[in-house]
């Protein structure tokens, strides 16, 4: 096999997979209901220096694709392959993965675990110490990436510090430590703010400029406005259609959502979100639960680092976070979006509404009464983010019945009307997980509702999700909130908080995107 | 973790001179060396952890030196309190400890990530122990924040957690923790594995490393002035 | 003694080594066990580590000075989850082995005793090798496996047993007499020894079958057992 054969960055020819039952999402995530067909007979080539973007459904085969590309599948997630996927010139199913490395960069969705290194310099070294290079040439090429990509501020840290907009720029540059010729992006920005997202769509413009062929699976689609070159939808495994940048930009926004696409322009929702935000508490409307007078939210750090460090005592450890909380009302009946830039303290707040975090200062009314934090608890709830955490038990009903005698018959039929009032009938004797993500949040909420919780607080709900189940999350939002509970959401998804919040409360000012970078990211460089 | 580049100065020792100082310290404990030959080692162990600007941690271990040997001078038949030999007992026993703990308090605080995986890998040690030393010191410190946030996702379905819940259920109490502890780890295990697959960590033939690192002048002092002492004793010299 | 290794700049363009096929994640690194293996194993170490530390803390509340004594017992019984699933997850031999091994050098190298590391390699081979008997599936062998790796947590604790004989040692070098200490400790110590060595036959017994529980009630029902 011959490198020039192919002078594409990537061709697949007519390739179809199906994972092997046991593989299919490693069977934590995925409810493995058999398998369909991943793709069924693909075919794409990418040039170098362009940008193809991957549209389409949660399950359509996008990210399946990502994985032919960088060799995953079929050596890692084995199922039945056929057909042919060179990357850059090489049989990317049938040569070793470790063939493809200096060739295919990838970057993952989740900030959290795709990394392999706990110090940030470690993990950009670490494919230059894979390949056996000396240790001057991987210092040099270390320092190179890292000024190319503008994370000199971000080296020599723990990665488990770092913000998830951080986490993800030492990604990409990691990504791109081989020059590679290819690079694979799924869903980089599923868990990012605006302000990150514009970094990401620096970075990959770059990458682009210096010849390097991109291929991005992703949701959310308006930030590849300008450095795609070409969209292309999938559905059910196949590749349904293909537009050129000029054609699917002029689409109109129904037939995106049509699709069941992300919107494309973003403008729309970020002026009904600065109109909530602006509009405040006015009205009234709907019986107050809790209030909030003079609060101050952080945590006050003396020195905790953890007590296994191979070196790394003293640094990054102790940092002390204040935010002063303007004051706020949470109603019964109406959906509060919480928004601004990461780690400007939304997580705190929702946490210390919930009583998990104590204030620093102020206090926190509860239907009228100054409360502590084990009110708070008692009253209110949080799904958070990674909903892995939430769930005890070995079956749906058994996890609404915790804390109830299985012979309580007023409590069986009220968690009978809780599964069927969320969807959830059919999976009770299920394993919760053996959910899907979204069912699993479902589940943590049921839980709560059996609880008899007033407040509702939802962590960053849409992440990673498609438009369609982006808006079964916004649609029960509103079925809590007409159930007369006050809900909070937590959330940089500017398309769910237009269409779903009443009122927006911005924790940084008055626009996201608009806002400096925080103290701690010193290093965020937009231009080179 | 690791800031090896900071670190890899004049001053620091090579890993393997650290384990060395480590193997010391256990051959002391094994031969029941004299208080005078545990004093001087003592000395020569704090030296390299002062130097290297642990002088905290260095003058701590001093201090604990000092009590220790105090208490195990003691003399409690004389004070009249036999009793009294417990506590000296315990204070000879902890000073036998205590030159693993200084060396191995050494070794874990100057000894950065990749330094440490690297002089693994010079000691031909195989990949089936180097990899999962990586992801030990990758995967050790986010387990305290899974089970803080565990802890709270307990709190707010009013499931108790606290020290009174696990003397109460401690079955129920274990199973509610490490169920979704368990069912993470393997979530971490695929992810992990696809993040290092991709950058090439299966790949056969030499792994190399940022961090150089080789016997110095210091390295070899450093053993041959533990060394001395050591086989003194043990050859009874002392 | 510079590092030797010699920059290889990998050339796509050649050798097509297309028998290689599942190379990386299928290679056997000559242990049996692939990249992907290995870092499994390593996540369930790091955890065990976790019990281990765990085991630590509460050993010492409830002992003292005599710290580590019931380390090996308090870890039986709450790491047999832990162990059932590495099992099943990688229902291959070496798992095991080198779970105990990686243990016993984090052990040795954040300063425990280094008799420790012969323990934590001799019981979890022995282990391993009687679960493969049963192809880590037989639920008895399993038992049986979990019981004698726990055994290789004993390292630790070795230490104790020459704390006498360094007191002894400690008072005729003073020319004190050591016949309390003697007297104190005759009982103690074997006592205590066959007290530590029971504790964790019947906690070991204890966490495995838990574990066995938990496997069964949630892991082979979630469907990644």
């Amino acid at each position: 096999m011959d490198g020039s054969r192919s002078v594409e960055a990537l061709d697949v020819r007519d390739v179809s997979f199906r994972y092997d039952l046991a593989d299919a999402d490693g069977g934590v995530r995925g409810g493995a209901d058999g398998t369909p067909a991943a793709l069924d007979g693909v075919s794409l080539r990418v040039a170098p220096g362009e940008c193809v973007v991957l549209c389409g459904a949660s399950g359509c085969g996008k990210t399946t694709l990502t994985r032919v590309a960088n060799g995953l599948v079929p050596s890692f997630f084995h199922g039945g392959f056929a057909g042919t996927c060179l990357t850059c010139g090489l049989d990317a199913a049938r040569v070793p993965i470790d063939r493809l490395t200096p060739l295919v960069g990838s970057v993952f969705q989740n900030p959290k675990t795709q990394y392999f290194n706990a110090d940030s310099t470690d993990e950009l070294a670490f494919p230059c110490e894979n390949m056996g290079m000396g240790t001057e040439a991987v210092n040099r090429r270390v320092a190179q990436v890292a000024a190319r990509f503008g994370v000199e501020g971000l080296l020599d840290r723990d990665l488990m510090r770092l913000s998830g907009g951080q986490r993800q720029r030492i990604a990409m540059a990691a990504a791109n430590m081989l020059d590679p010729r290819l690079v694979v992006l799924d869903e980089p920005t599923g868990n990012l703010d605006a302000a990150a997202i514009e970094d990401m769509r620096v970075l990959v413009r770059r990458m682009k400029d210096s010849g390097v062929a991109v291929l991005v699976a992703e949701h959310r689609l308006a930030w590849l406005n300008g450095i795609a070159d070409r969209y292309v939808v999938f559905d059910g495994g196949r590749i349904v259609r293909s537009y050129a940048v000029g054609d699917f930009l002029a689409l109109a926004p129904d037939e995106i959502a049509g699709m069941g696409l992300r919107a494309l322009d973003l403008e729309p929702c970020r002026r009904r979100v600065r109109a909530l935000a602006a509009a405040g508490d006015e009205d009234g409307s709907g019986a107050p639960l809790l209030r909030t007078r003079g609060l101050i939210v952080g945590h006050d750090r003396r020195r905790r680092r953890p007590r296994f460090g191979f070196g790394g005592a003293g640094r990054g450890a102790g940092r002390s976070f204040r935010r002063v909380v303007g004051d706020l009302t949470l109603r019964r009946g109406l959906i509060v979006g919480l928004m601004g830039r990461n780690g400007c303290g939304k997580t705190t707040l929702a946490r210390t509404l919930t009583g998990l975090a104590k204030p620093l200062e102020g206090s926190i009314e509860l239907e009228g009464r100054e409360v502590g934090p084990h009110a708070l608890t008692r009253a209110g709830f949080m799904v958070m983010q990674d909903v892995n955490y939430q769930l005890f038990s070995a079956s749906v009903r058994e996890e609404l019945m915790i804390g109830f005698g299985a012979d309580d018959s007023d409590a069986r039929s009220r968690c009978d009307a809780i599964l069927d009032a969320l969807d959830l009938t059919a999976f009770a004797d299920r394993h919760p997980m053996s959910l899907s993500g979204g069912q699993k949040q479902r589940v943590a909420i049921g839980a709560a509702l059996m609880c008899g919780k007033d407040l509702i607080v939802l962590d960053e709900p849409t992440s990673g999700l498609d438009r369609l189940h982006m808006e079964r999350v916004g649609g029960l939002l509103r079925r809590l909130a007409d159930g007369g509970r006050a809900v909070l959401v937590v959330t940089h998804d500017e398309e769910l908080a237009a269409g779903w919040c009443d009122r927006i409360v911005m924790l940084d000012g008055p626009d996201p995107s608009a806002r400096d970078a925080p103290a701690g990211v010193a290093a965020r460089r937009r231009t080179p | 973790m690791g800031s090896s580049a900071s670190r890899t100065g004049p001053h620091t020792l090579d890993p393997r001179t650290k384990l060395v100082l480590l193997l010391f310290a256990n051959l002391m404990l094994f031969f029941h060396v004299v208080l005078v030959t545990q004093l001087v080692m003592a000395a020569l162990f704090l030296t390299p952890m002062a130097v290297e600007g642990r002088t905290r941690m260095a003058s701590r271990f001093a201090v604990a030196v000092a009590a220790l040997t105090a208490l195990s001078m003691i003399d409690p038949d004389a004070m009249g309190v036999p009793q009294l030999h417990v506590v000296s007992a315990l204070a000879v026993g902890v000073s036998m400890m205590l030159p693993c703990f200084m060396t191995g308090a050494y070794a874990v605080a100057t000894t950065s990530a990749s330094a440490f995986v690297y002089a693994l890998r010079r000691m031909r040690a195989p990949e089936a122990v180097v990899v999962p030393c990586v992801v030990i010191i990758r995967f050790f410190p986010t387990v305290a924040r899974d089970y803080r946030s565990i802890r709270e996702a307990m709190a707010l379905r009013g499931i108790a957690s606290g020290a009174a819940a696990w003397l109460r259920h401690p079955a129920r109490s274990l199973e509610y923790v490490l169920v979704p502890l368990l069912m993470n780890a393997t979530t971490v295990a695929q992810d992990l594995s696809v993040a290092a697959l991709t950058k090439g960590l299966g790949r056969e033939g030499a792994h190399t490393s940022r961090t150089a690192i080789r016997m110095r002048a210091c390295d070899w002092g450093m053993m041959a002035a533990a060394t001395l002492p050591l086989v003194a004793d043990i050859a009874g010299v002392v | 003694m510079e590092p030797t290794v010699t920059p290889q700049t990998p050339d796509p363009t050649t050798a097509s080594s297309t028998d290689a096929l599942h190379a990386g994640t299928g290679r056997r690194n000559g242990t049996g066990l692939a990249t992907a293996d290995l870092i499994t194993i390593g996540v369930f170490s790091a955890l065990y580590f976790v019990m281990v530390c765990v085991a630590t803390l509460v050993s010492t509340l409830f002992t003292g000075g005599f710290g580590s004594i019931f380390l090996p017992a308090i870890a039986a019984l709450i790491s047999g989850p832990v162990f059932m699933l590495l099992d099943a997850r990688l229902r291959r031999f070496g798992g095991i082995t080198v779970m105990g091994l990686v243990i016993g050098l984090f052990l040795f190298v954040s300063g425990h005793f280094a008799l420790s590391f012969i323990a934590s390699l001799v019981f979890p081979l022995a282990a391993d090798l009687i679960a493969r008997a049963g192809s880590y599936r037989n639920r008895t062998l399993l038992l049986v496996s979990y019981v004698v790796f726990s055994y290789g947590l004993t390292g630790p604790i070795l230490p104790l047993w020459f704390m006498k004989d360094a007191y002894v040692a400690s008072l005729e070098a003073r020319g004190k007499d050591a016949a309390y200490i003697e007297g104190v400790f005759a009982n103690i110590n074997t006592g205590t020894f066959i007290l530590a060595m029971t504790a964790i036959l019947v906690c070991a017994l204890l966490g495995g079958w838990f574990g066995q529980r938990l496997m069964r009630k949630h892991f082979a029902k979630a469907g990644i057992a």
